[in-house]
């Protein structure tokens, strides 16, 4: 469970060498107008390098970072979307993120883990098989194909869901709680509107919520299905099944009981990473469905050279693997009593 | 019931001309081949015979715990004269081409029918006690679980006795104890007062040694005047009546403190049972998980799962085999306190033969999906008749200085055995006939016979 000290440092490390292969140049640049010259330059590049110690060794420098990054001073970023500080940024665009992956996360656990069960029980039966090839056919499609297939189905020629964003522009112009795209206070549109008991706007931000998510969800599980269905097969031969019949408990029982909790422990360390590596996939679906979240502003990061946005999201990533990781050990010494720590 | 047992004298398991085959992607294994055996109520049977030649399997299928690979190609098991394995049978008969998947579908149906007497009228003991029992939950759920499925009418009537029963009541009971023991008197009394429920309570406090008196008087005083919620109530005296279930699922709320009720009082039980098998501080060894527990406890456990609801017949698969010795002899002396105490019929399955020698009445060797020998246990140990008995005997390792034989070949690759007698390419005495057919069970002796053309006349 200490690990996760080690990892952090491991992990800013890895971030403050991405920042020194970038050339202190790059973080010059971000801080210097090019209208400047002579003197009043080399005034402010001096300035600079006692800020940023630049004069000093690269690991003395990575202790004056890390006090920074600690203090709450993750840089500034620079592009389209936003501009200002790095955890200004964060603080909004994370929370739609968040409720996108939690929405995955929720549409993963319940369709996966039944189904799994399902498929192994009724194993090679037509359903099993039927299930098997559908979830891998999703599992060899790529993020944005699933996206796009799906705003043509529904959004273009159903025409039941929204195509982009997060919510119907008309719907919020004029109130109180909501300015330039950002709602208050929790900076997620769907739950401020809820504390607002403005239902209308909190139905169509449902709605925008829907596709994204989805779409996030279907690879993933196709993944978590073939798990619960090996482990629940697995799980099924083992002597403690065979003695729960032998003491003539129902076959639900067993199964739902006996079987799938003893399925579910690997699987749920699977979940964990698997939902922290949404956020990977957030990346590109965000951009097919421009939805403004962490990935959208990364991508734009990205493509306007924008260091102190690439390195902040970085390590905002990185942050959240470990605390899934902290979490899932947690959460697994609770579910199986043979580990203590 | 004792009674009725034994004056029965039909089998309590009959298996006639049992195959049994296992489709497998290397071929059909062909695991049980024409078996005829029987299990007298009251004995106990002991099974012996190499790995691989069936023993698990048999024990297996007479519960009815089969994988779903597994045909049941002719003959049939009759569980007090009930053949629950028919429908695998017709399908087999039936079927073009054997598929697993039918086949589970009409296993789950048996499994469903045999739920009803699995571990009420017949239960198991499995070889290996560290993975029988399931890691996630305490052992105490995992007996209750037999208690809560089967016998729910025991479970509520001695919760709504200790409800009944008032204070004066207890102190009766306590002076009816003092004076004369747990006698026809108890009984009447507690018959009287409509709080039978208490009966066993009273008993496994009152027998316990290792307390004082004063102690096991404060104990049973206790057992009283215990509240339970009304709505609650009404369910458990239906359940007490009809000794079933409701659904619960229709009642969400009142089932679950009626469901809550039940398991606390199995738990009761077996705390209650675990300590009369000698088990220390059973309280709290029914909360512990079994990674808790050594092999030698969780054996027990396990033996007391099976033996809670005094089943009439329990199948024992090697319960002693993963144990080391010293262990071995406490279990075996358990199993044998046990069939003192609870009067019912044993399937005792081992490899090894000084262990059946202790516990058995009688003995059957299997060879190759076969029984080739069955009798007394005098008669096998003494004048063992088949060749392969007679081998058998030879190999068993003793602490006087002599020759171990072993026996030579192998057991017959079973995707392909031979069309005669299964032993005849290992058979020093082999004739032309035992290739040519395989042979049926001679009579040699009182009740003792054998599958062996050297012995054929007397035809069985």
């Amino acid at each position: 469970m200490l690990l996760f000290i080690p990892t952090l440092i491991g992990l800013t490390v890895i971030v403050f060498t991405l920042l020194h292969i970038g050339g202190t140049t790059k973080l010059l640049a971000m801080y210097l107008s090019p209208r400047l010259t002579g003197a009043a330059r080399a005034h402010v590049i001096a300035e600079l390098d006692a800020k940023f110690h630049l004069n000093q060794p690269v690991y003395v420098q990575y202790f004056y970072w890390l006090i920074q990054i600690l203090e709450g001073n993750w840089g500034i970023t620079n592009t389209p979307l936003y501009s200002g500080p790095v955890t200004q940024a964060i603080a909004i665009f994370f929370p739609n993120t968040l409720i996108l992956t939690i929405f995955a996360a929720i549409i993963i656990w319940l369709v996966s883990i039944p189904l799994g069960v399902h498929t192994a029980v009724n194993r090679d039966k037509p359903s099993d098989n039927a299930i098997r090839v559908a979830s891998l056919t999703f599992y060899a499609m790529p993020w944005y194909l699933i996206g796009v297939v799906l705003i043509i189905i529904f959004a273009v020629y159903f025409r039941i869901l929204p195509i982009a964003g997060t919510v119907n522009p008309s719907l919020v112009v004029g109130l109180s709680w909501y300015h330039n795209g950002i709602s208050y206070p929790t900076h997620i549109l769907l739950i401020d509107a809820l504390l607002h008991g403005d239902f209308k706007v909190a139905w169509n931000a449902f709605l925008h919520l829907i596709m994204p998510s989805v779409t996030l969800s279907l690879g993933v599980m196709a993944a978590l299905i073939r798990l619960m269905r090996g482990t629940m097969l697995e799980t099924m031969d083992q002597d403690f099944v065979n003695f729960a019949r032998a003491k003539g408990v129902p076959e639900k029982v067993v199964i739902n009981l006996h079987a799938k909790n003893n399925a579910l422990l690997p699987v749920v360390t699977n979940f964990g990473y698997l939902v922290a590596g949404l956020l990977g996939g957030v990346v590109v679906i965000e951009d097919v469905f421009s939805y403004p979240g962490i990935g959208m502003w990364l991508t734009s990061a990205m493509l306007n050279n924008d260091m102190g946005g690439i390195m902040g999201g970085t390590l905002l990533f990185g942050l959240i693997l470990v605390t899934t990781s902290l979490f899932l050990d947690i959460l697994y010494a609770k579910i199986d009593p043979r580990i203590r720590y | 019931m004792m009674e009725n047992r034994k004056h029965d004298s039909s089998p309590i398991v009959k298996i006639e001309n049992l195959h049994l085959h296992y489709y497998t992607r290397r071929g059909i294994y062909k695991a049980l081949n024409g078996v005829n055996l029987e299990i007298r109520r009251g004995e106990v049977l002991g099974v012996a015979g190499e790995s691989g030649c069936g023993k698990s399997t048999l024990g297996r299928a007479i519960m009815g715990i089969i994988p779903r690979n597994a045909a049941i190609v002719e003959g049939k098991i009759l569980v007090d004269g009930v053949d629950y394995l028919k429908p695998l049978r017709e399908y087999f008969k039936k079927a073009k081409k054997f598929k697993p998947t039918k086949n589970q579908d009409l296993l789950k149906k048996v499994n469903e029918e045999m739920s009803k007497i699995r571990g009420q009228k017949i239960s198991m003991v499995f070889q290996e006690p560290m993975t029988t029992l399931n890691p996630l939950l305490t052992v105490g759920y995992q007996i209750s679980e037999v208690l809560f499925y089967h016998n729910p009418g025991l479970l509520a009537s001695r919760r709504l006795a200790r409800a009944r029963a008032t204070k004066e009541d207890t102190k009766n009971i306590v002076k009816i104890l003092k004076e004369e023991g747990e006698g026809e008197r108890l009984r009447q009394y507690l018959k009287n007062r409509n709080i039978m429920g208490l009966e066993d309570q009273i008993i496994s406090i009152w027998r316990r040694k290792e307390l004082h008196d004063l102690k096991k008087e404060q104990m049973i005083l206790e057992l009283c005047c215990e509240p339970i919620s009304s709505m609650a109530r009404g369910y458990l005296e239906q359940i007490e009546k009809t000794n079933s279930l409701p659904k619960f699922s229709k009642l969400p709320i009142v089932g679950r403190i009626v469901k809550r009720e039940l398991l606390k009082e199995a738990f009761k039980k077996s705390a209650e049972f675990l300590g009369l098998l000698g088990i220390p501080d059973p309280d709290k060894v029914v909360y512990m998980y079994p990674h808790e527990l050594s092999g030698g406890q969780r054996q027990r456990i396990v033996i007391t799962t099976a033996m809670i609801n005094n089943p009439n017949l329990v199948i024992l698969d090697e319960p002693t085999s993963a144990l080391d010795v010293t262990i071995q002899a406490q279990i075996l002396e358990l199993v044998k306190e046990l069939k003192e105490k609870i009067n019912s019929t044993y399937m005792f399955i081992s490899h090894d033969l000084s262990v059946l020698s202790e516990v058995s009445d009688r003995i059957a060797i299997m060879y190759a999906g076969q029984v080739v020998e069955v009798g007394p246990k005098s008669a096998i140990f003494n004048s063992p008749k088949h060749p392969y008995t007679q081998m058998l005997m030879e190999a068993i390792p003793t602490i006087e200085a002599h020759e171990l034989k072993g026996i030579k070949g192998e057991v017959p690759d079973m995707r392909n055995p031979p069309k005669g007698c299964m032993f005849y390419p290992r058979c020093p005495y082999a004739m032309p006939i035992c290739k040519e057919k395989r042979p049926p069970l001679f009579k040699v002796g009182e009740d003792h016979y054998v599958a062996c053309y050297l012995y054929g006349g007397e035809k069985k």
